[in-house]
């Protein structure tokens, strides 16, 4: 009877009503083709940037054999290495190298270690250089080495983490663009608003569920790389996981700019197709003429992005100035690593605002 | 239970609502009738929190929907327009996904699904994802998700539409079975017979204003003219049908077919007895004489003919 209903069961708290939101809406991606799709499009760029440089004639690893080693010879009063002199001095050019797999050669004839040279290791961050101290006098002799080499975690990963970013604005079109104005496109708003539920519980659920499916591909295609990268450059660079960290916020700023995109446009075409183009071509071209013209843009948001790549760098790289003649001079800029955090996460919170306030006050009229 | 205070929406310069006032008893199910564009789906809206109101007040059990939507709506069960349903969830899960929003314990929103699915005849299509309904479907299952929570008020934005006959029928059936289980129901609906059939009062609004609220039966009295078929063993002919037009309390009369015609007539029923005898006198062997269309029909049409 209806009079007994009242008071059968509370409604639950907006918290409680997230996690309800974020459950259903979370199946709309798993089981739709866009998580699939963007699996696909995660396996074959990995397929294809994993087989594309060695099959162009860059290799991942080798052996080098016979490589001639261009010795300085040196004062050995000067340069003391322990108990030895050092006689001259030689760098293998390799950014890794098998340290055990080094075998030197003198005019053609195997050249022991033991008491004639030794090999140093100087690390910087992931990478290594790698210098042959020679220890008694060599001066008219051909030095040559055979070893083996791999590339190294930074520069393996950074081949990568250049789709990285692409892949963040697949996930933010697919799993945001549409998101809001769905609900008024697919009327699914007259099922869902006539509930006791308030529209910024609804946002923010949606909104979770989204970066969820998003965090899958992102987490995929990390760990992807994380395991080729122990495969081929054995070894992960030491900030790989801070690269991590920073595709992750990339994500949530771009699914926030999306998920505003969604409140503010009419269709879902065109929200997907603006916020498509508005990172992989506005953005862009904006970033690209502010290096033209000379000025560093750090409140962009594709710029700040840029960190995710960058941060493997040892040391982290500074902007650059190269003088072209009458051409002017040709700036190279990069983002602030830690003005790079606060920017993604201003994007993040402006647009989640703005959003729900666009969305709590959207009629569904018509 | 509903009440509508001075309720005003605008677009632009059109008053789609316009000082509306009503008062929806608890326990009483109320039609709302209205031509196209009278403002019918726009309550219904702000009722439902789809929309705003530019002034006014809409209460549902006490609380205003306009300033504290999730507390008015919590005894709130509302099927507006034909909604759509995510396609990627099947019935038993758009249930418990709206039985969970709404607290529902999960032993509950078994027990209630279970009995919805089998009262709106969907128990077939339970783990059905619903991208593959057809639009009677839909509406059934939205009628079933109105009810699952056991509301107190239910909010019906034309329950019927898109659905076959056969639908239709059963459709008014849950709705009577919910009447006699005392729901508050406040159901739009552009069929009369449907409002009459299911309804215990009728509101009737146009440009946005009240134009009547009451029972059906008083307004069924207050019903100025019927519509009367006078079917004749022969033709009748024009100048005959000319000369009944004239007739004391007849508004209009015309030939329906060559033996019959429809008299539109003004005037208490008794009154009918004298106007077949002078359809008699005039040579015309009657058959059959009865009323046609409802009465609601007929007070529907003078009170919207007035008001234009």
């Amino acid at each position: 009877m209806a009079e007994t209903h009242e008071a059968k069961h509370g409604v639950p708290s907006d918290m409680e009503q997230i996690p309800v939101v974020w459950r259903y809406e979370l199946l709309r991606y798993l089981r739709s083709w866009r998580l699939y799709a963007s699996f696909a499009v995660v396996a074959l760029v990995m397929v294809l940037l994993y087989l594309l440089p060695p099959l162009l004639g860059e290799s991942y690893s080798g052996t080098d054999t016979g490589t001639e080693i261009w010795v300085t010879p040196m004062d050995p009063s000067a340069v003391p290495a322990g108990p030895y002199a050092v006689y001259a001095t030689g760098t293998i050019n390799r950014s890794q190298i098998d340290v055990d797999s080094v075998v030197l050669y003198k005019d053609g004839v195997e050249y022991p270690s033991a008491g004639t040279w030794t090999l140093n290791e100087v690390s910087f961050g992931s990478a290594s250089v790698y210098t042959i101290l020679v220890l008694e006098n060599v001066t008219g002799s051909e030095i040559t080495a055979t070893y083996e080499w791999y590339i190294s975690p930074e520069s393996f990963e950074t081949l990568f983490l250049n789709f990285a970013s692409f892949l963040v604005i697949i996930c933010a079109t697919f799993f945001g663009a549409d998101a809001i104005v769905g609900e008024f496109q697919n009327r699914t708003g007259y099922l869902v608003f006539p509930n006791p539920m308030k529209r910024a519980v609804l946002f923010i659920g949606k909104f979770l569920a989204s970066l969820t499916a998003g965090m899958i591909v992102l987490t995929i295609f990390y760990v992807a790389l994380a395991v080729l990268s122990l495969f081929s450059a054995r070894g992960i660079d030491d900030d790989f996981l801070l690269s991590f960290v920073y595709s992750v916020e990339f994500l949530v700023a771009a699914m926030a700019v999306a998920y505003l995109i969604s409140s503010l446009l009419k269709g879902s075409t065109g929200a997907t197709v603006l916020t498509f183009f508005l990172f992989i071509m506005i953005m862009p071209i904006v970033d690209s003429v502010g290096m033209f013209a000379g000025v560093k843009i750090e409140g962009s948001l594709t710029f700040s992005s840029g960190a995710l790549i960058y941060v493997l760098s040892d040391p982290y790289p500074s902007d650059t100035s190269q003088d072209m003649g009458p051409m002017g001079s040709l700036d190279v800029y990069y983002p602030d690593p830690v003005l790079a955090h606060v920017v993604m996460l201003a994007y993040a919170l402006a647009s989640l605002g703005l959003g729900m306030y666009l969305f709590r006050r959207r009629q569904l009229a018509g | 239970m509903i009440e509508l205070q001075k309720l005003n929406k605008s677009f632009g310069p059109i008053k789609a609502v316009d000082d509306l006032d009503l008062r929806v008893t608890r326990g009483t199910t109320v039609g709302f009738l209205g031509p196209n564009g009278a403002g019918k789906t726009t309550t219904i809206k702000i009722l439902t929190d789809l929309i705003s109101a530019t002034s006014g007040h809409a209460l549902l059990s006490g609380v205003d929907v306009v300033s504290d939507p999730k507390a008015a709506l919590s005894h709130v069960g509302a099927v507006v327009e034909t909604p759509e349903f995510y396609p990627y969830l099947t019935p038993v899960e758009t249930l418990s996904y709206l039985g969970r929003v709404r607290g529902m314990p999960a032993a509950e929103i078994d027990r209630r699904t279970n009995e919805v699915l089998a009262q709106i005849k969907m128990e077939q299509w339970r783990t059905t994802r619903i991208g593959k309904f057809s639009k009677g479907m839909k509406q059934r299952l939205a009628i079933g998700q109105a009810l699952l929570h056991e509301p107190d008020i239910l909010i019906l934005d034309e329950p019927t539409s898109g659905l076959d006959p056969r639908g239709m029928v059963e459709v008014r059936e849950i709705i009577k079975q919910l009447k006699k289980d005392h729901y508050t129901i406040f159901m739009s609906s552009h069929l009369l017979n449907e409002v009459e059939e299911t309804c215990d009062r009728v509101a009737l609004i146009d440009h946005g204003k009240l134009l009547v609220y009451d029972d059906i039966d008083t307004l069924a009295k207050l019903t100025k003219t019927t519509k009367l078929e006078v079917v004749g063993s022969s033709a009748i002919a024009a100048p005959l049908v000319e000369r009944i037009s004239k007739m004391p309390g007849v508004v209009h009369a015309e030939n329906a077919t060559d033996r019959s015609l429809v008299v539109t007539y003004e005037g208490p029923e008794e009154s009918r007895a004298d106007l077949l005898r002078s359809i008699q006198s005039l040579g015309v062997n009657v058959v059959s004489f009865s009323s046609v269309g409802l009465p609601l029909e007929m007070m529907y049409m003078d009170l919207v003919k007035e008001s234009r």
